[in-house]
């Protein structure tokens, strides 16, 4: 598979993928725009691709630009926020139909793309500032998404979590802002969010479909050159030491309880592929130590896994216990770490491992949001690495760099999510 | 001998193969040119509502929760479990269990031999013992918590319960922590035995595979099933709900609802496949984001973007759902039932039946991009009798008198049931 890369302007980077082979039957374009995570401007620029979403001048309302999204066979549009690294990226995406599939003929991917464009430097404002309706109701769903976190019991202990490990740091900073934040915004605030963005995020234009991926850019690529900009810095800080433990636990009225231990990888530079293997092994797959010992020899859980993020060199493991065994899961955890730092897995495991993680990667291209997500993901790196070049630095990763790896790994914190001992109520019928 | 047919469909350039193999099985090839990846799914029609069933004539009834116990405990086999055996081949594997079937499957990439002889030869090699099976109560009762928890989850098979009187859609997939306590090992090897007979069970392969890798490892290990007779029972399930209103406290920051419309069903027999199309039209031109009815209820802070809407059928059971957060649940089920009734008085205006039809449409080709959709597909089609892209010429097909058709029998408000969640 072939990429272009280009860069027309500073910190403005297109990534344009062709489908050659014409596989798919969809061509997804992606504006991505990131920022510093910061606590001051997390939620006004939280709330910028949820307005931009909702309407542009030729359409001016949602419904309107959603009868064109349909009439364009059912475009989907999305806005996002996620962290990227200590980064917050704003994410406006749209799929469509190829063209060689619109029963008329349509050009469909350069009508979406012409819409994304004018969604993002030309959004209906009043007066100057996004519409009081449009800022009022995107501000609502934001703030009902944040409290709604609690909904999601596994998600809320892991972002709990995240909180306890990087305290301080803007890696534990919410994405999306937090409550009263959002809360306190005017639609002021976040028009200057939008201006600002424009004007300093490090821009990644990244399109993947049939036809040329440059031409699909240029207007984008027009709009930003027309910007004085001034782009920001990105960084990532890491941690390389675990001075004192910071636990934590909450009680709740759940059923079952929820541990998350945070670690971190305290080596001065992460070796990316060897912690790759190291997580799968551990506990990134159904064959993995986590899930044979803590799931199935033991029967304590449904889940154990392991996570690892190769950019701020922290990670996690997660499972779900009845509470009175949350101690024997944790110690079984801790037994399998030790073994995995001292190497005491056979060479068919860490084989397995290793074709397991090559067949994913070797297989990223053949779905088009992997793809793009893919590239999203390295969003911070000057240099972008192919799936296919992944797998390949997997194959000379030795069971010396696994361990090593490992070794580097310091359990830095544990949030537990524990019943209070109130009985979830059944359902009740009645009118 | 093996019989062949294959389905071509110029509007997409995409060919599929059946195979009627002498074992019984019936077997999709999809080659996908240029992938690297391929995804396998072997899949038997059989799921968590076959709590009773009728083999060779003989009445038999399980605990709820069975289907998914035997899909967690047919990985395991006297040696080691199928995942292990999978590491060898770099695949993924998985497995699920869903209301009306069973599902193992893997994707990979490279040769796709290893991988299928794995996947054919544990599904037809069953190997339970009281040990194995009392071990798999410990992980099989912490996914029931992990779900009793999902105030999602709840919200919905609340409605369920409430909606269903007799059809045993209404039992949770899993069952309960006291159901699966009466699952024995004699009891997984009747079911495995009444539903795991390859005449009821379907393979299909996509991505980097031909016709002859799949049938060179199917025609070595496939084992020929014997006929049998095997009959869903009708539940007689009445035309009215069970109860118009269920309510649970959970620890949720807002009320969560599930609001749905019964659709009347003859026997186990699946909605027809227009219908069913027709149906997921009608949902979006109702309550889709561009509806006027979505609009006003955004603009009462009555919804947020977690509203959503589906069409849910299986064998006798089909019901339009909405679901979503709301500080009102009770004015947005008045709301979407006055919006059905208005629609079904004023008729469906013309453009936005074009819109919706474009967009189930280009829905369905945008589908066709991922292997695993297109095994999944030819699975759930084929279970539903439905030809390969049938269902694709049906939605480009689609006109607004099919739903105009639906929405006179359906959508009633006598058949409503409002599931809620409230915070605690």
């Amino acid at each position: 598979m072939s990429i272009t890369v280009f860069e027309p302007a500073e910190a403005v980077r297109v990534i344009a993928i062709p489908d050659t082979a014409e596989r798919f039957k969809t061509a997804q374009l992606t504006v991505q725009l990131l920022v510093p995570l910061s606590e001051e401007s997390a939620a006004a620029n939280a709330l910028v691709p949820f307005l931009l979403r909702r309407a542009c001048r030729t359409f001016p309302d949602f419904p309107a630009l959603k009868r064109e999204l349909d009439r364009l066979y059912g475009a989907r549009l999305t806005a996002a926020v996620r962290r990227v690294g200590e980064a917050q990226a704003l994410y406006l995406q749209m799929t469509c139909l190829d063209d060689r599939f619109a029963l008329n003929g349509e050009a469909v991917a350069a009508q979406c793309a012409a819409l994304l464009c004018e969604m993002l430097f030309r959004p209906v404002l009043e007066n100057g500032t996004f519409r009081h309706d449009d800022m009022e109701e995107e501000r609502r769903c934001l703030l009902e998404t944040i409290r709604a976190e609690i909904n999601n019991k596994r998600g809320y202990a892991r972002t709990r979590c995240t909180e306890l490990l990087c305290e301080g740091e803007p890696y534990a900073v919410r994405a999306s802002g937090t409550e009263a934040a959002v809360a306190a915004l005017t639609a002021a605030d976040v028009t200057a969010a939008w201006e600002r963005v424009l004007r300093t995020a490090r821009v990644q234009i990244l399109y993947h479909g049939n036809g040329d991926g440059h031409a699909v850019a240029a207007p984008f690529v027009d709009g930003f050159c027309a910007i004085d900009r001034t782009p920001c810095d990105l960084t990532v800080t890491r941690r390389t030491t675990v001075d004192t433990r910071r636990d934590g636990e909450e009680l709740m009225a759940v059923a079952q309880g929820k541990m998350v231990l945070g670690f971190v990888n305290t080596a001065d530079t992460v070796d990316v592929p060897a912690n790759r293997m190291a997580n799968a092994l551990f506990g990134g797959t159904a064959f993995a130590m986590l899930f044979r010992t803590v799931r199935e020899k033991l029967s304590l859980c449904y889940y154990c896994m392991s996570s690892f993020d190769r950019l701020k060199g922290v990670g996690m493991i997660d499972s779900g216990v009845e509470a009175d065994k949350l101690s024997v899961a944790r110690a079984e955890i801790e037994r399998q770490l030790a073994l995995l730092k001292a190497g005491e897995f056979t060479d068919e495991d860490l084989e397995n491992t290793r074709r397991y993680l090559v067949s994913q990667y070797r297989t990223v291209g053949d779905l088009q949001s992997t793809l793009i997500g893919w590239y999203d993901g390295q969003a911070l790196e000057d240099v972008l690495q192919t799936p296919e070049e992944a797998a390949d630095a997997l194959l000379t990763v030795t069971r010396e760099q696994v361990t090593a790896a490992a070794k580097a790994w310091e359990i830095a914190c544990e949030f537990r999510l524990l019943p209070n001992g109130e009985a979830e109520e059944g359902g009740e019928g009645g009118e | 001998m093996n019989n062949q047919t294959v389905f071509h469909n110029p509007r997409t350039g995409e060919t599929v193969t059946r195979i009627d193999h002498p074992s019984g099985l019936t077997i999709f090839v999809w080659p996908k040119a240029g992938y690297q990846s391929h995804y396998a799914v072997f899949g038997t029609n059989y799921g968590s509502i076959d709590t009773a069933f009728d083999l060779n004539g003989t009445h038999t009834e399980v605990p709820a929760g069975i289907a998914h116990y035997l899909e967690h405990k047919l990985f395991e086999n006297e040696d080691c479990d199928a995942f292990q055996r999978y590491a060898a081949t770099g695949a993924d594997a998985n497995a699920f269990t869903s209301f009306e079937r069973t599902a193992y499957l893997f994707n990979g990439s490279g040769d796709i031999t290893p991988s299928l002889e794995i996947l054919l030869d544990f599904v037809q090699a069953p190997y339970f013992t009281e040990a194995t099976v009392e071990k798999e109560r410990g992980i099989i009762g912490q996914e029931i918590r992990m779900y009793d928890d999902t105030p999602g989850w709840r919200v919905f098979f609340n409605l369920l319960q409430a909606m269903y009187q007799t059809h045993p859609v209404r039992t949770d997939i899993a069952g309960t922590v006291e159901s699966i306590a009466r699952i024995t090992p004699e009891l997984l090897y009747g079911c495995y035995n009444a539903f795991y007979n390859l005449h009821n069970m379907v393979l299909a392969v996509a991505g980097n595979v031909t016709v002859e890798q799949v049938l060179s490892v199917a025609d070595r290990l496939l084992k020929p099933a014997p006929l049998w007779q095997l009959d869903r029972p009708d539940p007689h399930e009445p035309r009215e709900v069970g109860t118009a209103r269920v309510e649970q406290k959970m620890t949720v920051a807002a009320p969560l609802f599930y609001f749905g419309f019964k659709h009347p069903m003859e026997g186990m027999a699946p909605l027809p496949p227009k219908e069913a199309l027709a149906g997921e039209a009608l949902l979006e031109i109702l309550a889709g984001h561009s509806s006027p009815l979505y609009t006003r209820l955004m603009k009462e802070e009555l919804i947020n973007r977690s509203f959503g809407m589906e069409l849910f059928d299986g064998p006798g059971y089909a019901a339009f759902l909405f679901g979503g957060e709301s500080r009102d649940p009770e004015a947005v089920a008045t709301a979407i039932a006055d919006e059905a009734d208005r629609l079904r008085r004023d008729g469906i205006d013309p453009a936005a039946f074009e819109a919706a039809r474009n967009a189930l449409y280009g829905t369905a080709v945008m589908s066709l991009n991922d292997v695993e959709d297109c095994g999944d597909q030819l699975m759930n089609g084929h279970f539903r009798k439905l030809a390969p892209f049938e269902e694709l010429e049906a939605a480009a097909a689609l006109t607004r008198d099919d739903v105009e058709a639906l929405l006179q029998k359906s959508l009633c408000r006598e058949r409503t049931v409002l599931s809620v969640i409230r915070p605690r």
